[in-house]
């Protein structure tokens, strides 16, 4: 399991790579700022039931194919949350 | 005493006494422009991977598919995948990517400049040259560009950052195009030109400053947003499926696979689109702000509807010209896309707006200015060489105003004085604006270009009319255009002529014709030659001696009069137009068989007429191809010193000034000082030795002060050069043309090149634009500076360039509008082609330059662009500043 902060969240708005803001309180916060009781992940390969990790920051989807796990997957049709995290 | 006939200038920079003075009052934005400014300039270029992984997984997937159709689908999966990012505030949506600033790359294009240093791509790109600008290059250092990793984002190109979670994946995809790129392919293919090694002689010695083909395949060019305002993407869709119908099974099946690959590629887009439609729903879900709610609501209701139909509002066209103009910067790396004449595209929807009481005009201004925002978030991922070297960092989105009715009337209007008006109250790089000047234009309308000019902005930049169509009716009379035809033209990137058609779009039942791009990019080819440093190889007989590379044979004259020595450089100059041409239409040719333009294509006449997309020569207009120079001011001032010090007065003899050049003129070179203008260079120990000769060459005649003896020079050149480019073919078999910009490449190439025989010292940038003058030297005034630029017939070139700096004292206040507007009335009435103006006090640029955190938000006019200053590199910063000052007109 990659680590996870603010860029995991639905809620997250990201204005550049160094930060963004939050959706619901418009407060400016950072990618990696830890999670609030408010958040709600957003789909990404690493939340995904067919994504198995490589090495860092590399893995595969459905065991064959490139992936990362960070990818938001909101708009993959084959995303499957895993129970599991 | 100062000469009170000439105007009074500051030679090299000196300084006037008076306090630093600002410009004519600014006004200011919208609170809500405002804000989305701020935070545009708190954001950072930033990079993600989202749209080049589903491009690249997608495309593997595909492998044997007819190469347009994979092409299509590769593009359909990068933009239903974009995940969909909106701004509190935004009246306009929508980005090329996820971030405010967001680019990606696009390795099915090029795959090596962004690997690490050490890795094997990167060094073989290094050592066929495709690189070597690069290392010349100086980034800006400040505002968003990411100069430097940190923490946990890493920079690339000095620019751009990614988040370090993305970069294993980075080099994963562009591994997968290892020798499938259109760079690797063409790269493949090129080296089979006879003389080959030459070019990549020429680039490792940045006489040639980059390949068009897989850096910057489109751009530079007007877009055309007719169809999706007549038709909506449901309605091409139907066009497409109509033509399907005609061709599926007929000779010239590559229409069906065209229609096919357009419908594919807006099902991507109508999805792209969608996914912004439900992000502002749900926004609208979990906002607090009822007028903020409301807002996003109407912006999901307004993309859904965009999604399939026509716009019904000026507030939906807008934003159909948005999104579109955001969706061709996705599917190819692009500079120069300019949206045109689009005040006069639009002018229909907000006539009946504002008729029907449904619109007033400050809301019209708030929306322009969101507008300008917009643009301006525009980021291009690629190479330092290209995106410093030559951009700048800019991307060069020209919105033209004024000009000719299709029926011959002023087309300025109502809409186009509020465009200026919000290039006043919200100054922002992009759109930067181009006033298409022609006599019949009324007052008021130029008096507020002068208005927009004088607050500093460094636009509109003031473009001749007459002369543009001149050139294009010169150069596309044999593909069909007619003096109608020719008055739909615009500027395609900072300075590109570019034809355009007229079209007929139908609004309750009336057709308004609207102007648009109709051809492909407008300055691909041979681009750019470095003129000081093809004159520095000529001198030593075919070598570059600063890598003491052979670039090209000995060229077996002795140089022994001026005319050989002429003759001798266009002899090299030729060659080089020769090889590049030949490379490059290779390079070319890959890029349209491996990434094909649909986008672009769909949105272009007649390419859904024909059933062929822009690289199957499917526009009306089609001869595209130019050479582009840099330098022309230093070529002929050094042409002009060796004709007066060599030949005619025998000061001096060539070996005494080979020997003069090689030791730069006794002085250190721009790389030890820092500093890439003439004005700070530092003596060495033996500088007396070459002190007569280096003040001799100083004091040789110098363009700009109407001097017949340097001004026949360039008219000499001028005449040669755009009649031979003619002689050169296009991938598409047609001539070619001479472009005449320097863009940036003035930094770059006079950093690669020694001293010149001018008196310029090596390293330091070279004069700007093609008939600016080199600082300093312009001693008699802007209007002897007028004479010598206007010896030659401007429209002969796709464009020539002027560029002036005037201190903000002299245009103060009514009068000097006045006196302002006679004066660009001057030069473009002596037939010059284009003029743009730094109103600035250059002592401000200094402290800028000094302290650049206090001056964020400074514009400045560089070459055909306006950029933030704070986003210049060093070479470039160093030359605006000390070009010559008018304190006088």
């Amino acid at each position: 399991m990659e680590e996870t902060g603010c860029k995991d969240c639905r809620y997250y708005l990201p204005v550049d790579v160094f930060r963004g803001m939050c959706k619901l309180s418009k407060d400016p916060i950072t990618p990696d700022d830890p999670l609030c009781a408010a958040m709600e992940h957003i789909p990404k390969c690493k939340f995904c039931a067919y994504y198995t990790t490589d090495k860092d920051y590399l893995g595969k989807c459905m065991g064959s194919i490139l992936a990362y796990p960070d990818m938001i997957a909101s708009k993959c049709a084959d995303f499957k949350w895993d129970k599991q995290n | 005493m100062p000469d009170k006939t000439q105007a009074h200038v500051n030679y090299y920079g000196s300084e006037p006494d008076a306090e630093v003075a600002s410009r004519d009052s600014k006004r200011q934005p919208t609170a809500r422009a405002n804000a989305a400014r701020e935070l545009y300039f708190e954001a950072k270029s930033s990079v993600s991977m989202e749209f080049p992984y589903w491009y690249t997984r997608r495309w593997e997937q595909l492998e044997g598919e007819i190469p347009i159709i994979r092409r299509a689908e590769a593009l359909k999966s990068g933009f239903e995948h974009l995940t969909a990012t909106i701004y509190p505030g935004e009246l306009l949506a929508m980005g090329k990517a996820s971030y405010l600033r967001g680019s990606f790359p696009m390795p099915w294009l090029s795959e090596a400049f962004f690997m690490a240093a050490e890795d094997d791509l990167y060094k073989e790109a290094q050592e066929s040259g495709k690189l070597t600008a690069d290392t010349f290059t100086t980034m800006g250092k400040g505002g968003g560009n990411v100069t430097k990793s940190a923490g946990r984002v890493i920079s690339i190109a000095g620019k751009f950052g990614l988040r370090v979670e993305e970069m294993p994946v980075m080099i994963e995809v562009a591994k997968k195009w290892k020798d499938k790129s259109v760079d690797d392919i063409g790269h493949k293919y090129e080296q089979l030109v006879p003389g080959y090694k030459e070019k990549e002689a020429l680039m490792r010695s940045v006489i040639c400053m980059f390949d068009s083909g897989y850096t910057l395949p489109q751009g530079r060019e007007v877009m055309n947003y007719y169809y999706p305002l007549q038709f909506g993407i449901d309605g091409i869709i139907r066009n497409c499926e109509d033509g399907i119908a005609d061709v599926a099974g007929y000779p010239g099946m590559d229409r069906l696979y065209f229609y096919k690959a357009v419908i594919l590629t807006l099902e991507g887009i109508k999805q792209w689109i969608k996914n912004y439609a439900e992000e502002a729903q749900l926004l609208a879900s979990i906002e607090k702000d009822e007028k903020q709610k409301n807002e996003y609501l109407e912006l999901a209701e307004r993309l859904e509807w965009l999604s399939s139909k026509p716009p019904r509002s000026f507030h939906d066209a807008l934003q159909m010209v948005w999104l579109f103009h955001a969706a061709v910067q996705n599917e190819d790396a692009i500079s120069g896309l300019s949206p045109g004449r689009i005040g006069q595209v639009l002018y229909p929807y907000w006539q009946r707006d504002i008729k029907n009481g449904v619109l007033d005009r400050e809301k019209s201004l708030e929306l322009l200015e969101c507008m300008r925002i917009k643009f301006t978030e525009i980021d291009c991922f690629a190479s330092m060489g290209v995106v410093g070297g030559v951009l700048s960092g800019n991307t060069f989105n020209n919105l033209c105003v004024g000009g000719l009715l299709k029926d011959g009337s002023s087309a300025a209007n109502e809409l186009e004085m509020l465009i200026l008006e919000a290039g006043i109250t919200c100054d922002t790089p992009q759109p930067t604006l181009s006033l298409l000047y022609d006599e019949k234009l009324p007052e008021e309308f130029l008096l507020k270009g002068i208005e927009c000019t004088k607050i500093g902005t460094g636009y509109p930049a003031w473009v001749n009319n007459q002369v543009a169509m001149e050139f294009l009716l010169g150069n596309y009379a044999h593909e069909g255009m007619n003096p109608e035809e020719a008055r739909a033209w615009g500027i395609g990137g900072c300075l590109e002529t570019s034809p355009g058609s007229w079209m007929p779009l139908e609004i309750d039942n009336e057709i308004h014709w609207i102007p648009g791009g109709s051809a492909p990019a407008t300055s691909v080819g041979v681009h750019f030659l470095n003129l000081p440093k093809l004159l520095e190889v000529t001198l030593f007989d075919g070598m570059d001696m600063r890598t003491g590379q052979r670039i090209f044979p000995p060229h077996g004259y002795a140089l022994e009069t001026y005319d050989e020595t002429w003759q001798a450089f266009k002899d090299y100059f030729s060659r080089a137009c020769h090889v590049l041409t030949l490379t490059n239409n290779i390079q070319h040719d890959a890029w349209r068989k491996i990434s094909p333009s649909l986008v672009n294509s769909m949105l272009k006449p007649d390419c859904l007429a024909k059933g062929k997309d822009i690289g199957q020569m499917g526009c009306r207009y089609n001869t595209t191809f130019n050479i582009e120079s840099c330098g022309t001011t230093n070529l002929v001032n050094s042409l002009g010193s060796l004709k007066m010090n060599v030949y005619t007065e025998k000061n001096y003899t060539l070996n005494q000034y080979r020997e003069a050049i090689l030791a730069n003129f006794g002085y250190q070179t721009a790389q030890e000082t820092g500093s890439y203008s003439l004005i700070d260079q530092v003596p060495t120990g033996d500088y007396h030795n070459w002190k007569k000769i280096h003040s001799q060459s100083l004091g040789a005649p110098k363009f700009g002060n109407d001097n017949p003896f340097v001004d026949a020079i360039l008219k000499d050149w001028e005449d040669w050069f755009c009649d031979m480019a003619h002689n050169y073919r296009s991938l598409y078999d047609q001539p070619m043309y001479a472009c005449q910009i320097s863009v940036s490449t003035h930094g770059p190439m006079g950093a690669v090149t020694l001293a010149s025989p001018d008196g310029r010292l090596s390293g330091t940038t070279f004069s700007d634009g093609s008939v600016s003058a080199y600082p300093g030297t312009d001693k008699n005034g802007p209007y002897a500076l007028f004479n010598s630029a206007t010896c030659w017939n401007h429209a002969q070139s796709q464009n020539s360039q002027l560029n002036i700096k005037i201190h903000p004292s002299v245009v103060n206040g009514r009068e000097g509008s006045r006196k302002f507007l006679e004066l660009i009335r001057a030069y473009l009435r002596k037939g010059g082609f284009h003029v743009q103006f730094n109103i600035v006090d250059s002592r401000m640029l200094k402290q800028a330059q000094a302290e650049p955190d206090k001056f964020r938000s400074l514009l400045v006019r560089v070459a055909g662009f306006t950029q933030y200053w704070v986003e210049l590199g060093k070479q470039i910063q160093d030359e605006v500043i000390s070009r010559t000052e008018y304190e006088e007109l």
